[in-house]
């Protein structure tokens, strides 16, 4: 059982850390509170749990195994326990919350979480997540520059890129003509039903708000009204069949969509499936997000960097990236896959354009942790 | 055991107190601590303090009484065609099926083994826009060209029904082989017609188990998220969907608590005034 | 009697035949086709099974394959939901038939003042919502205090299974003691037996078939149960939060392999069973 397991940890982890073999010592490192400890050792541990979204680190076809994090234990001899527990932030947050609020561990040492809810920003204001041990991350230069200074954490303290993506139009072409803006999915009756926005507000609103010449990035109370009204109408009027998180791939690749906002990465898995989805970021613009690895109170602060900093060679980023298909923080890995897989390397969904990056819009931080904003989304999208 | 014996009237009382205990510290126990819960008021970010919100039932009332309602809606029609689909059923496997009746029951529990999700993830398979039920009900007209199911209040009510069947099936089959079939003959002698017979005798015969099965069927789906979600699109939320997102998505507790309330209230109030309506020897057996 | 009359008689006499026999057809074909209706989602379960999905996904029928089946483990992490469901699922309904067996001994057993209420206590987890169930253990694991006793994960998931399973339990055993002889028992008192060598001697062995029931039928809701574990689970992950959670992007083939060996391992168990009776009823018939 996991659960004996970690507790044999916990008391390693405490007794490395000097803590006294106590009762209270004891409690301690159960509750996760003597992280300090943990951050100061220079020891690995013997075990990584890194909680990770569904289908997003590269998988062997025949073993089933990850080879990157197989390569890792190899290397420094820590074993990886790997969950892909994460389907949506709002859920993971909410299931993490209870404990780290409590000062309890979470029985993890990375997690990743989306920077267009507020969760990332929210666990740093909280305290709830762990300084990054930077001299363990020499790698960090390989971090894309436009990624280097997120105003939720300008220096990159607490966290750092996993894998980026674009939020745009996927459509299929069997079933309707090519759907290239947002008023085209918002409005055009042959859609009606068959189209789905994401449930994110962070996901759909850049998108929305492009469409009215709004700045996505900065978010005001005139242009978030405008912004909502639009997707309220086409709510209210049947268009909008239902606000999803990864779940829009079963009917879109099904047929039973016609069209719908969409990530880049998961499109470009879905074609394998369904030939006639194409994707594109809209006219107006779309929108582009990246997930975090941070690490959780509690968590294992060496080991953690010293697995982001492997993370961070460009082998092992293009390694993950020839099958995850999102889009790499990591430079230098497009120039592995030039020579290792080119189809890969010369997919503009993967490796966008400067074109395209451009036209590409975060949301604003400030709006995410609106509290007026939130309930009026939820609202709209729970009836 | 000697001890027992000098103090029989003890007895019960040790035998029932694990079992009661348990039930307090893990049911009625955190019902109480909802309830504390309900009544507090702040958000997320400052905490959440006790002040005695009463307000908070007020808001989830006013709030959110679509999805209350859609929520017993929904359940009372899934309870309304599970009765009708599995009262002929029930009727024909406990008349009809000889010595074969176990296994024809069989049908009725087999497929309520595979998980929960996996069924109602094969409904989605099942109703999908392009999958055989809607090609069919396109090509007879029914649905226009466009037309859907899955998405739609048809889809989640259809779910619901399917998923609480045997809740409704077993008791009304329980109570159908009970009847014994020489009062049906004598009835059939003395109404002269098969169908009166069938009125006045089978049906009141058979009360207690439509009552135990409305009960056990209306119940889980009037609390039930899965369909919804699954099935339904945002225009079919139910209330179980609100409370599951305000518990694990917004941590907004006392708003999630209240409405937890609300739903079990209305329920138990509804069961009381059913129990009264039919009897309560009928409900606790 | 005229030659009329009695051919009256006996065409209305031919004519009731008839319609009974049409009605007893039109019930036998309504009975086959809600079977069907039963089975339908459960061939699509086994149907996808043997999908072999050219991408990642297992949405769109793309050919046969036996692979599914042979790398049922194929999938990170379903082994250890299922190991997990089934540990839970074996200790819940051990416990909560334990538990049960005793509360339905003296609900039928002895009269007691507290038999209102005790009936009351037993139907109220039954009457309540799944959802409110789970909510209401969660904001007590939740509290500061118990969390620091006992963490969201395996024992939460236990203690609320147990809870919800011990109403299952009473309510079969009940069932079964109410029809009980008790005259054997006092034979065996009569006979000199102490209570617990009559208790374990004679009563246990006569209910033995329904706390075979009960632990089944325990074991069944409690491998089953999605909402309740869903908000106690914590981090640790069952079949069915596996289910769901793989659901969001698509369940993978494995997950119908489950799904249809559990079904399977079901009928088979249950099949045996009512042929083993037919063939009891049979035998006692012939002697």
């Amino acid at each position: 059982m996991t659960d004996v397991y970690t507790r044999r940890q916990l008391l390693e982890r405490a007794a490395a850390g000097g803590a006294v073999l106590t009762v209270p010592g004891f409690l301690a490192a159960c509750g996760g509170s003597s992280s300090k400890s943990a951050a100061s050792s220079h020891k690995l541990a013997k075990t990584l749990r890194f909680s990770n979204w569904t289908l997003y680190i590269d998988i062997d076809n025949k073993t089933k195994r990850h080879p990157s994090l197989d390569q890792f234990q190899k290397k420094t001899g820590v074993q990886i326990q790997y969950t892909e527990d994460i389907n949506d932030n709002a859920t993971y947050f909410g299931k993490i919350q209870g404990p780290l609020s409590r000062g309890q561990s979470i029985d993890r040492d990375i997690i990743v979480m989306t920077d267009n809810s507020r969760y990332p920003s929210l666990l740093i204001k909280k305290g709830w997540v762990e300084k990054l041990d930077k001299s363990a991350i020499p790698n960090i230069k390989n971090l894309q520059p436009a990624l280097q200074h997120p105003n939720w954490d300008p220096n990159r303290d607490y966290s750092l890129p996993w894998q980026s993506g674009l939020t745009g139009i996927a459509y299929n072409d069997k079933l309707t003509d090519p759907v290239l803006t947002v008023p085209d999915l918002l409005e055009n009756p042959k859609l009606k039903g068959k189209v789905t926005l994401l449930q994110g507000m962070g996901d759909t609103m850049p998108l929305i708000m492009a469409v009215n010449g709004d700045d996505p990035t900065k978010v005001t109370d005139a242009s978030w009204d405008r912004a909502f009204k639009i997707v309220k109408k086409a709510v209210d009027s049947g268009q909008i069949r239902q606000f999803t998180g990864n779940d829009y791939s079963g009917p879109l690749a099904k047929g039973d969509l016609k069209a719908a906002f969409a990530w880049s990465g998961d499109v470009v898995q879905l074609q394998a499936d369904n030939k006639h989805l194409h994707w594109n970021l809209p006219k107006e613009g779309g929108g582009i997000w990246t997930d975090n690895m941070l690490i959780p109170t509690g968590g294992n602060v060496y080991t953690a960097s010293v697995y982001m900093n492997y993370y961070y060679d460009p082998k092992v980023a293009a390694e993950v990236e020839d099958y995850v298909n999102y889009i790499c923080p990591v430079v230098g890995a497009k120039q592995v896959l030039l020579k290792k897989d080119p189809s890969i390397a010369k997919n503009t969904l993967i490796f966008p354009t400067k074109k395209m990056l451009d036209n590409a819009h975060n949301f604003d931080a400030n709006a995410l942790n609106n509290e007026k904003y939130i309930t009026a989304w939820q609202n709209l999208i729970t009836r | 055991m000697g001890f027992l014996h000098r103090h029989r009237g003890l007895t019960p009382y040790l035998l029932l107190a694990p079992g009661l205990l348990y039930l307090g510290v893990f049911f009625a126990v955190p019902l109480g601590f909802l309830l504390y819960q309900s009544l507090e008021s702040g958000n997320f970010d400052v905490g959440y303090s006790f002040t005695w919100a009463w307000g908070n039932y007020w808001h989830a009332i006013r709030g959110y009484s679509s999805q209350f309602a859609r929520s017993f809606e929904y359940a009372g029609l899934a309870t309304v065609l599970a009765l009708l689909f599995s009262y002929p059923l029930a009727y024909w496997i406990a008349f009809r099926g000889g010595k074969w009746r176990n296994l024809f029951l069989l049908f009725i529990v087999a497929p309520f083994f595979v998980t929960y999700l996996i069924r109602t993830l094969a409904w989605e398979t099942i109703l999908a826009d392009q999958g055989p039920v809607v090609r069919f009900l396109r090509d007879i007209g029914i649905l226009g060209s466009g037309g859907r199911l899955l998405a739609t209040s048809v889809a989640v009510v259809a779910g619901l029904t399917y998923n609480f069947l045997p809740f409704m099936a077993l008791p009304l089959y329980v109570s159908l082989e009970q009847i014994d079939q020489r009062l049906i003959e004598a009835a059939q002698d003395l109404y002269a017609s098969k169908w009166k017979a069938f009125l006045r005798v089978t049906v009141p015969l058979s009360l207690p188990g439509v009552v135990a099965g409305t009960l056990l069927t209306f119940i889980p789906a009037a609390g039930d998220f899965i369909n919804a979600e699954l099935l339904g699109s945002t225009n079919q939320h139910m209330i179980g969907n609100v409370i599951q997102s305000k518990f694990l998505e917004l941590i907004d507790y006392p708003a999630a608590a209240s409405m937890s309330f609300v739903l079990m209230a209305t329920i138990l109030l509804g069961v009381a005034l059913y129990a009264r309506a039919v009897g309560t020897e009928k409900l606790t057996g | 009697m005229s030659a009329i009359a009695v051919s009256a008689a006996r065409r209305s006499q031919d004519l009731a035949a008839a319609w009974a026999f049409v009605r007893r057809h039109v019930l036998t074909v309504y009975a086959m086709l809600g079977f069907a209706y039963l089975m339908l989602p459960i061939g699509f379960v086994i149907a996808f099974s043997f999908n072999h999905p050219q991408g990642r996904f297992n949405y769109v029928w793309n050919g046969f394959t036996f692979d599914n089946w042979k790398h049922w483990d194929g999938v990170p992490g379903l082994r250890s939901a299922l190991v997990l469901s089934i540990e839970i699922g074996l200790l819940a309904s051990l416990l909560a038939t334990a538990l049960g067996t005793l509360i339905a001994l003296a609900l039928v057993r002895y009269r007691f003042r507290a038999r209102g209420a005790t009936n009351i206590l037993i139907f109220l987890p039954l009457s309540t919502p799944e959802i409110v169930l789970g909510a209401s253990l969660l904001t007590l694991f939740g509290n500061r205090q118990i969390s620091n006793v006992i963490q969201l994960g395996f024992w939460t998931i236990l203690i609320a299974h147990v809870m919800f399973c011990i109403s299952f339990a009473v309510v079969t055993i009940k069932a079964r003691l109410i029809g009980f002889d008790r005259h054997l028992e006092e034979a065996a008192m009569d006979l000199g037996a102490n209570e617990w060598a009559t208790f374990t001697k004679v009563t246990l062995p006569l209910i033995a078939p329904a706390i075979l029931a009960s632990m089944l039928l325990c074991f069944a809701v409690s491998v089953d149960d999605f909402v309740v574990t869903y908000f106690n689970a914590g981090p640790r992950v069952t079949f069915p939060v596996f289910v769901w959670n793989s659901a969001r992007v698509g369940a993978p083939p494995q997950v119908n392999v489950i799904g249809s060996v559990i079904f399977i391992v079901a009928v088979t168990g249950m099949v045996a069973n009512v042929l083993v009776q037919i063939r009891r009823q049979r035998s006692a018939a012939t002697v």
